[in-house]
């Protein structure tokens, strides 16, 4: 089994140090954890796809990367994404994310639809509302980790809320490599920081993209924890790809695509179920 | 290996072409330049052989005094020419008379203008052999007012067989009619040269020397060889003439030209050199740049078992070939460049004669080599640190630049500094014959180092320039600016071709407004003249002497002192020596006696200025040997040693109107420049004396009457002229340093492709991804323009103090000018950032964020 949690944990039910107002979510999401839904409803969605399809190329190298997808993303909760290669699951979160366009059907983040957005809001969506950890490369390689982590609201020219982003960093346990620049700091380091700076603007939801794909298994394992934590304690909505069953095992929900189509989901995953269903996809 | 190359040629083109953009441009104006002037210098040429083809000996007097102009003689006798048409083998002998005149249009004006080709008094002969000239309307010229224009003065005049001319001579306006025009073989007229003909007493009489001719030219029998009868003619011509064959008159006339052209032709060179100095800049980054995204492509060559030298080879041969193509495309381009500059030389008056382009082999081998050379010189550092690529780096991360901030660094650069400072020293202040290229050499030098030191420095640079933008730009400008500090070498070298160019412009910029300045000063401080009359021409058509004397006789006139211009030898150099009344100058410009007296110089004496006493320790009761063209005494006393402001650069010799009048021919017998003194100088007393002296003054072709005001306003408007052309052809070294900013920021925006695809992914909006590009650009831009005025403003300080004796007394920096190049420079890292900006903004931030 995994270690026991190192990070600091607040109370349940312990207020934020923060004005809800600025947190609209977390009102619900405290909700959520109080009374958890058996199922997702609409009204719960951080995002959620409708019939979303995407089509590279055409004729016979015609891909349906996505073929009429329609799925959820509750709030204040951890979903995984799994599949094997070319499923479409990084198209999916590309595309919830506003960094990719749909060929039909549409998106919503919140209650957005991304596809009525144009080139400037979708950036404004992203930098305001959404947050990123991708498999590496996640730091601007000149500013120091803290200018990452506020990089977002300094792009929105908003100033950060300073308790927040405390509490954010202590947290991933980051206090004293603050100062340094990327090419200082280790690998798990580095996803900290891009795990702080994916939860510092108080996004509505948080993208990973293979978070640990690059890691190993110990630092791997104190990110997805972070994850876990950020959920938990912060009613933070988080969509995660992966192709890792020890990683998906951290998420509330897991969401399997095969051929661009949702072929099965779990709840409350284990490693072991997680597993088992990918063997039976034939990944 | 070979292969390896060519492959990286093509992956690599795109980031080749700022290299080839660089050295095209550079080797374009140098082959243009070469092949402008050759293909001028190869008409003139012609021009001379065609004029002179039928000449086989020419007679002419041993008496040469050298001038900055060319060699100029007396006139031989005219009883020389029976002797020489008495010699057996020659066909026909005529003597020539060949003056400066000027043929003035219907409007009073001269047909052709000061700074425009030469209008020439001929005399016309009669012998078929010796006169190119053929009459196509009308007949010869015979009689004092009878003349013979040439077909394209009579075309601009417009004159016809019967009109009334007006022409300007040395005495003055005289009016002639026209008897005929006639063409030079099948030319309108000699190259751009104009001529009036006249019968050979009214030519004689005009240049003011009746009896004499310029040189006597000689026609053989057929049979008769141009040396064998210079032999015979030689052995009967008196004392004081020699003969020389046609071949060598006109190889001599060719040379002379040549000289000239020469002067043009590497003042244009110079401007090539530097454009190709700030491409190799260029070079140099664009390969360091490569070399380093490819550092895991040659590691992996490294490791499959390519040699160091076949990784350096390989590079070296890369350059090689974009080198050679670039050059090529360059002469091409060059060749372009000289046929429209021809065309427009053309179009805007410059009538010079008939130039078909000629392309000498010369022009496209040099700046092919050159050209390639350069460009393999810059890639020698980036291969050799290719070559030392380690087979392990294929393995590693990408490999980190160094910072470049070593002690080593900043120990040559700093090296490289002092020993600009001494070349430069030395060849401002020492007495070396070789200053320029001292001067030259330190200043390269000093370049150099500021090159080597400036990794070191562009990092804080970047930092204080940033900093402005940082604290109130917002993320994008914080974010700039830790771009431009990234990478400090390349930031610098960058910079440093920016440098290099601007550095000129401020140094140019700072000695003109010093000389400007001092300018002023001096005409305030020395010249009490109210008017001065100056003239656009010299010699035999600048100002008649009578009109000096027309202007003394004005009621409104105290005094009026003529200075004229003629030449000598003294002490064995060709010198120019000034000619005035002592007393009546004295009165108007502010000449001090520091020994002797200026106003008492007599016919036997010269007057000297302070600072040439003290160099050649010379003083009053010193004697000088002199040598003018009318003969004359062959040595001065000094009778005095003067000092005097103006005009700066310090007037020279100076002889009294009596002595000039007996050395100098009569044609040379003018004034360059007459100083009116009035008797009323208050404001009403000026303005009233200006109607009666403009109307003298109108009378004169090219004359023009200035107030002091306008004097001094006329003065500095030729400096500020020079500086036009000086800054126009420093434009394609900036041009090409602006084309190294594009460069780098297109090669590092590629580097960063997925740094700028995170910060669009995070939210940096295109906007926001243009701007922190342009303040990037901004940074560099300035950071070479900071320091590349910085030194500017050294050189034009050192250059100002090493003229201190010159007359340029003060020195003056052109705060003004300056801002707005800093401001130029600004809008230009602006315009560099355009396209690369929007490549970067344009990015597909999904591609950017899902490439390895």
């Amino acid at each position: 089994m995994l270690p026991p949690q190192q990070i600091p944990q607040h109370p349940k039910g312990q207020a934020l140090p923060v004005p809800s107002s600025l947190f609209p979510n977390r009102l619900f999401a405290v909700t959520a954890i109080e009374n958890p839904p058996s199922s997702p409803s609409i009204a719960d969605a951080a995002a959620r796809t409708v019939d979303a399809c995407k089509v590279y190329g055409a004729g016979d190298t015609l891909v349906n990367a996505l073929d009429h997808v329609t799925v959820e993303f509750e709030r204040g909760r951890f979903t995984a994404i799994m599949g094997p290669s070319g499923s479409g699951k990084s198209t999916l979160m590309h595309c919830v994310a506003g960094l990719d366009t749909l060929t039909s059907g549409q998106i919503f983040i919140g209650d957005v639809d991304l596809s009525s957005l144009n080139e400037r809001q979708l950036t404004r969506l992203r930098r305001d509302t959404i947050g990123f950890v991708f498999q590496s490369f996640n730091l601007v390689p000149t500013l120091t980790a803290a200018e990452n982590i506020t990089l977002p609201m300094d792009l929105a020219g908003t100033s950060p809320d300073a308790a927040w982003v405390d509490t954010i960093v202590s947290t991933v346990n980051l206090g004293d490599r603050l100062k340094h620049r990327p090419s200082e700091l280790s690998g798990g380091q580095q996803q900290r920081v891009a795990v702080a700076r994916a939860l510092a603007s108080k996004p509505s939801i948080v993208f990973a993209d293979e978070p640990t794909g690059n890691l190993d298994s110990r630092s791997g394992g104190e990110i997805l924890k972070f994850m876990r934590t950020a959920v938990d304690e912060f009613a933070q909505s988080i969509v995660m790809v992966t192709h890792d069953p020890v990683a998906a095992s951290y998420a509330d929900r897991v969401v399997f695509l095969a051929d661009g189509r949702v072929v099965d989901e779990i709840l409350n995953p284990t490693a072991e179920a997680v597993l088992e269903r990918q063997l039976r996809f034939g990944v | 290996m070979l292969k390896v190359t060519l492959r990286g040629l093509l992956a690599h083109k795109v980031r080749l072409i700022a290299t080839g953009v660089a050295v095209i441009l550079g080797v374009a104006f140098m082959a243009g330049t070469q092949v402008l002037t050759s293909s001028i210098s190869a008409s003139f040429d012609k021009i001379f052989s065609d004029v002179y083809s039928s000449i086989d000996v020419v007679v002419r007097s041993s008496n040469e005094v050298e001038t900055p102009f060319g060699s100029q003689r007396d006139r031989i006798s005219d009883t020389v020419l029976p002797t020489v048409q008495a010699v057996s083998g020659v066909d026909a002998a005529e003597g020539q008379v060949f003056g400066q005149i000027r043929v003035l249009g219907r409007d009073n004006k001269p047909l052709v203008s000061g700074n425009g080709p030469p209008n020439f008094l001929l005399n016309w002969l009669t012998s078929p052999s010796l006169n190119g000239w053929t009459i196509v309307d009308g007949t010869t010229p015979t009689g004092p007012d009878q003349v013979v224009l040439d077909a394209k003065s009579a075309k601009d005049g417009p004159f016809a067989v019967g009109d009334t001319v007006s022409i300007l001579v040395t005495k003055g306006v005289q009016q002639f009619r026209v008897v005929g025009v006639a063409k030079f073989g099948k030319l309108d007229t000699w190259g751009g040269a104009q001529a009036a003909l006249f019968d050979t007493l009214t030519a004689q009489q005009l240049v003011g020397q009746p009896g004499t001719f310029d040189w006597i030219s000689v026609s053989g029998d057929s049979g008769v060889s141009q040396t064998t009868l210079t032999e015979r003619v030689a052995a009967v011509t008196p004392a004081g003439t020699e003969a020389i064959t046609g071949a060598e008159f006109t190889s001599e006339n060719q040379d002379a030209f040549q000289k000239i052209i020469g002067i043009f032709n590497t003042f244009l060179l110079v401007f090539a050199l530097i454009a190709l100095f700030v491409g190799s800049f260029i070079i140099y980054n664009t390969f360091s740049i490569i070399v380093a995204q490819r550092t895991k492509e040659l590691a992996l060559l490294r490791a499959l078992g390519a040699s160091r030298r076949q990784v350096l080879s390989s590079v070296l041969l890369e350059a090689f070939a974009v080198g050679l193509v670039a050059s090529f495309v360059g002469v091409g381009l060059g060749v372009l460049l000289a046929m429209g500059l021809n065309a427009l030389m053309k179009s805007i008056g410059f009538s010079g004669p008939d130039t078909p382009i000629i392309i000498p082999a010369s022009a496209v081998i040099s700046s092919v080599v050159v050209g390639t050379l350069i460009t393999l010189a810059s890639a020698i550092l980036p291969a050799r640190r290719a070559a030392s690529i380690a087979p392990i780096a294929a393995m590693r991360d990408v490999a980190v630049e160094s910072t470049g901030a070593s002690r080593r660094r900043v120990i040559i650069g700093a090296a490289m500094l002092l020993g600009g400072a001494v070349s430069l020293w030395f060849g401002l202040y020492g007495n070396s014959d070789s200053a320029l290229q001292l001067v030259g050499f330190g200043a390269f030098l000093v370049f150099m180092g500021f090159t080597v030191i400036g990794p070191v420095i562009a990092a804080p640079m970047a930092r204080a320039l940033g900093w402005p933008m940082a604290r109130f730009g917002g993320v994008s400008s914080r974010i700039a600016r830790e771009n431009a500090m990234r990478n400090p070498k390349r930031t610098a070298t960058t910079a440093s071709a920016l440098m290099i160019g601007v550095g000129l412009v401020g140094f140019i910029s700072v000695t003109a407004q010093s000389l400007k300045v001092s300018l002023v000063e001096a005409i305030d401080t020395s010249v009490t003249a109210e008017y001065v009359i100056t003239t656009d021409s010299f010699g035999a058509t600048a100002l008649p002497l009578t009109l000096t004397d027309q202007i003394t006789a004005l009621p409104e006139v105290k005094v009026a002192a003529a200075v004229g211009a003629g030449f000598a030898t003294i002490d064995g150099k060709a010198k120019v020596v000034l000619g005035t009344d002592p007393a009546a100058l004295q009165q108007v410009v502010a000449i001090t006696d520091v020994s002797g007296s200026f106003a008492d110089l007599s016919d036997s004496g010269i007057a000297i200025p302070k600072t040439m006493a003290s160099d050649k320790h010379l003083s009053v009761g010193d004697t000088l040997a002199v040598s003018f063209l009318q003969g004359g005494p062959s040595q001065l006393t000094i009778e005095s040693i003067y000092d005097t402001r103006f005009p700066i650069q310090g007037p020279g010799y100076f002889i009294n109107a009596q002595l000039f009048a007996q050395v100098t021919p009569p044609d040379q017998q003018t004034a360059q420049s007459i100083y009116v003194g009035l008797n009323d100088t208050s404001d009403a007393g000026i303005a009233e004396a200006r109607q009666p002296l403009e109307q003298l003054v109108s009378s004169v072709p090219g004359a023009k009457l200035q107030s002091i005001k306008e004097f001094t306003k006329a003065q500095t408007d030729q400096a500020n002229q020079f500086l036009v052309i000086v800054y126009v052809l420093l434009a394609l070294a900036l041009i090409i340093a602006i084309i190294g900013v594009i460069n780098t920021l297109l090669l590092s925006v590629y580097e960063r492709t997925r740094e700028l695809g995170l910060l669009r992914a995070v939210g940096m909006s295109r906007r926001q991804v243009r701007a922190s590009i342009r303040a990037e650009s901004v940074i560099i831009s300035l950071i070479g323009t900071i320091i590349g005025l910085g030194i500017g403003l050294v050189f034009g300080w050192a250059l100002v103090q090493a003229l201190y004796d010159q007359g340029i007394t003060s020195f003056a920096v052109p705060w003004a000018q300056l801002i707005i190049i800093v401001l130029i420079a600004a809008l230009a890292g602006v315009g560099a950032a355009l396209y690369p900006a929007r490549r970067a903004a344009r990015l597909d931030v999904l591609r950017a964020i899902s490439s390895e």
